[in-house]
Formats: structure tokens, sequence, C-alpha cells
């Protein structure tokens, strides 16, 4: 029992896990439409590009939310002015973004002697450090992130099926596309406190892919995938505080791991089925 | 009968290309309307006009006596290759659900009437043994039934349907076809892009096209020898059962190739 409860007697630990949580929820049902939709590049270049804005917040001395947000809006105006103003497929645009944005941060942090404002701390956060003021913002955030996705759920689900068709059904596809695009920064900007923008992408991928695997309908993938991220957060600070590693590095790379043991077992399953079937 | 969709010199592009000429067209209420006509005539980018989904460039189109968008709530439009992206978690009751959307909004639950209209169009289209299926563990044509069940699923005074037959096994295709004729028996007007110059013939109403309508009205007044060569071009037709002109199938394309 100790093994279980030790790595949470401290009130830093406490706040450490209720971050690794909201983030895991946040990131769990905004994941769930990054994978369904294939924007996991976005997702990656968009981690990578709030970066400078975290950066220069700190040279500023200004939040850092309002940082990433700004760097965030950057991002999305730029790629979509690069999408309209060339034929260049998105990819490219993204990719140029991408290393843009994430060599700029590069840039300002060399410029920057502070802890808070170290490419280690952005990019792998620091779940110990988490207060009781950051709670209280990214639980804001998740009630709003959650509340929004719900309330595009229709148009979401039309969108990813195809968006003609949602064109056809009165939702708006440029519009879930966008409101999708604000629930990612939101998540993003929400959880990279705790996490770090580079290990909030580990949470927005790697439970709702894993999910995929077993989830029937996207009501299922998403409530699985919010089940593998609290798991994951959990798993991942006790294994830190027993192994003596990153908690962030390591809540990240539990879903990781637990998407190639339910691969395997799906698999083997699969195979089972197929040899019961040919010998019937 | 009047016309549901009237086309005055309409004028339609993608991109810089102009795809359809200016045409006049109209598509006649309760048939079943044919358009045929070569690839890349403008066959579905008409549909799309109709449906709403592409503006007209030149010319007036009036769908249900309003412009397409006004009158996009009453048309359900069945698209070509809807391709659903592999891991979309969606069971074919799920999908087929959908069509309900324009009616339920983004709270509204669903009454016992839009219960019953999915499990009459999903009964119709016999695939309500397949409700809990993913839909990507089915076939081509079982995919198509259920694209097929969720465009009559939605409400609709106008059907559009984009080469609904092509490629399907013959049960598919036989069940999606008894849909079409069934439809306007229901007041419903039928619309629907074929390669098919048989399919075409068994229809009430024909627009032919390339590059523009060619010709729109009775399959026998449209589907000419004269026609049909001025819309695929001398030498692409071929003699069938002595009168009869075929329109070239892959068939005959490979053997004009080697």
């Amino acid at each position: 029992m100790e093994w279980f409860l030790d790595p949470f007697a401290l009130g830093f630990q406490q706040r450490a896990l209720a971050g690794g949580i909201l983030a895991g929820l946040m990131t769990a049902v905004v994941g769930t439409w990054l994978v369904l939709r294939g924007m996991s590049f976005f997702g990656d270049a968009f981690v990578h590009g709030i970066v400078p804005g975290i950066a220069a917040a700190v040279v500023f001395d200004i939040n850092p939310l309002l940082g990433a947000a700004a760097a965030a809006l950057v991002m999305v105006l730029a790629i979509e002015l690069v999408n309209r103003q060339t034929a260049l497929s998105e990819d490219t645009s993204i990719g140029l973004l991408f290393v843009g944005m994430l060599a700029l941060g590069v840039i300002i942090i060399s410029r920057v002697d502070s802890y808070s404002g170290s490419l280690t701390t952005i990019l792998f956060g620091d779940a110990l450090g988490v207060t009781s003021q950051d709670l209280i913002v990214q639980a804001i955030l998740a009630l709003i992130v959650i509340s929004v996705a719900t309330l595009f759920y229709r148009p979401l689900l039309a969108l990813s099926f195809n968006a003609d068709k949602a064109q056809l059904w009165g939702l708006n596809p440029g519009r879930s596309h966008i409101a999708l695009l604000i629930l990612i920064a939101a998540a993003v900007i929400g959880s990279f406190q705790s996490v770090g923008t580079l290990l909030v992408f580990g949470l927005l991928v790697g439970p709702p892919a894993t999910a995929a695997l077993v989830s029937r309908t996207v009501p299922r993938m998403m409530f699985t995938a919010a089940l593998i991220s609290v798991f994951s957060v959990w798993l991942g600070l006790t294994l830190s505080y027993h192994l003596n590693t990153a908690g962030s590095a390591t809540m990240a790379i539990v879903p990781v791991v637990l998407f190639f043991i339910v691969l395997t077992f799906t698999r083997l399953r699969t195979i089972r089925k197929e040899k019961v079937a040919s010998h019937a | 009968m009047p016309d549901v969709v009237i086309g005055q010199q309409v004028v339609i592009t993608r991109g810089s290309q102009v795809a359809i000429s200016a045409s006049d067209f109209t598509i006649p209420q309760g048939k079943i309307t044919a358009i045929i006509g070569p690839n890349g005539s403008g066959k579905s980018t008409l549909l799309h006009a109709i449906a709403g989904l592409l503006p007209v460039s030149n010319g007036k189109l009036t769908v249900l006596e309003n412009t397409p968008l006004i009158s996009s709530s009453q048309i359900s439009y069945v698209l070509q290759y809807t391709t659903v992206p592999t891991g979309t978690p969606l069971t074919v009751a799920e999908a087929v659900a959908m069509a309900r959307y324009p009616r339920l909004g983004l709270f509204g639950r669903p009454s016992k009437e839009d219960k019953r209209v999915v499990a009459s169009a999903m009964e119709r289209l016999k695939i309500t043994d397949l409700a809990k299926r993913h839909l990507t563990e089915l076939s081509g044509g079982q995919r198509q039934r259920v694209y097929v069940a969720q465009g009559i699923a939605q409400d609709h005074a106008i059907l559009l349907l984009d080469e609904p037959l092509t490629g399907l096994d013959i049960n598919s295709a036989k069940t999606i076809d008894s849909i079409i004729h069934e439809e306007p028996d229901r007041g419903c007007s039928v619309v629907l892009t074929t390669h098919d110059l048989e399919e075409a013939r068994a229809a009430d109403h024909v627009i032919l096209t390339a590059g523009m309508v060619m010709a729109c009205g009775k399959p026998e007044d449209v589907l000419t020898n004269e026609n049909l060569t001025s819309a695929y071009g001398l030498g692409s037709l071929h003699e069938h059962h002595g009168t009869n002109l075929m329109l070239p199938t892959e068939h005959h394309l490979d053997d004009h190739a080697h």
C-alpha cells in the first residue's frame, strides 16, 4: 500500500497528480478528434510552435499562458496564410511553421538565463512545480474544453466522417475545424505547465490512439482515452517517484508503451479468430 | 408536373477551370433523371451545384423554386467515393443515424419518428443485420448501401446519387436500383449520374453532359447516335445489337490501348 500512497503524500505531489489528471482529461477529449482527423503532425508542430511565446513571456515577465496563446494564434494564422497563398500541401506549411517557431523559441531562450525559461522546462514541464493557482486556471480551461467539445460533438463527428457531408447537413465544417483548432490550443495551453509542451503531445496522441484500437464508437473512444490518460498520469508519477525519473516524461511514455501492449493483444486476438474461422 | 430544378445559362467553375459552360436544363418532379457523359464532363459538378456545394458562377440555377443553398435542407446527396478515415470508430447504425443531424441540430434527442426512419432506411437497404458492424469492416457494396440508407434517412424532396451503381456486387446493385425506382412513388425526385447507357435509357429524363449540357429531355430524344457521337467523340462508340450504340467500356479502352 505504501508503494501506492507514498508518491502522493505531500502537497506538491498531490498537485502534480491533479494537474496531470486535468491535462489528461482535456487532451483525451481533444486528442480523440486530432487522431480521427489525421492531424497528429499538426498537433506535434503546434506544441513546438508555442515555445517562442512562452519564452518571450518569460523575457517580458508576462503570464506564459498569454505568450503561448499569442504564439498559437500566429502559428495557426501563418499556416492558413501559406495554405491559401500557395499550392503547397498542408504538411509543408505546417512543417515550415514547426521549424520556424521552434527555432525562434530556441533563439529567445538562448538569451534568457532562468529556470522557468529554459528549453527543458518548457518542453518537458515541471510536474512537481504546479501551484494551486495553476490548478485553478487549468480546471477552468478543462471545463471550457470539455463543454465546447460536447457542444461540437455532432459537427466534429460529421467533419471526421466527410467534410462535404457535414456541409450538406448544415453543420458548417469550416467553423467546426476552427473550433477544433481552438480546442487543441486550449488543451495545450492548459496543460503545458504541468506536463510540458512536448509531452502534452504524448497525452494528445497516445491515449486516443490506444483507445482507437479497442473502441467501436467515438464516445467510447473518448471515455477510454480519458481512462488511459488518468491511469498514465498516476502510473507515470508513481513510477517516477520510485525510479527517481523525470515525472512528465514518465507520464508521457506510459500511454505509448500501453499502445504497443494493446496493439499486441488485439493483433493476437485477430490472429486467433482468423485461425478459428479457418478451421470452422 | 413542375420542374424541381431549372438551370438557365448556368456556368459552373472549379478553381480556374470552367467545368460547365453556359447551359440550360430542367429536372422534372417525381421522376428519375440520369446525368450521363464522359469522364470529366461535369456530371458530379452539376450535382454539387444542385446540392449547394458549388456556387454557380453565372446564369441562374433554381432548385425547388429557390436558390440551391436555401433549398439544401430538402436535398439529400449520396456522394461518390465517400471515404471514411480508417480507424474512425463508427458503426453502421450510427452512420445512418447521422442523417438525422439536420433535424436534430447540436443537442436534439432522436424521437421515435427519427428512430423509425433510420430503422426503415436500414431495412430497405438490407443492412439491419450489419447495424453493429464497423464501417471499415464492410465490403464496397455493403458500404455503398449504408451511404444510400444514410441518403434516404435524411428528409428530402430530391435525392442526388453520384454513380450509385458503379463497381457494385450484383446484390448491392439490385437493392440500390430498387430504391432508385421506389423513391419517385414516395414523391421524391431522383437524380443520378451514370456511365451506363442502358441505365440512362431506363430513366424518365436524361441530361447529356460534355463540358456543358448538350441535351436534356426524354431518353429517346437525348440519347441519339448524333448526340452521343458528339459528346463522346467520333470512333469511341461501338455498334451493339445492330442499331444500339454502346459507350466504351474499360475492356474496349484496354483493347485500344494495346
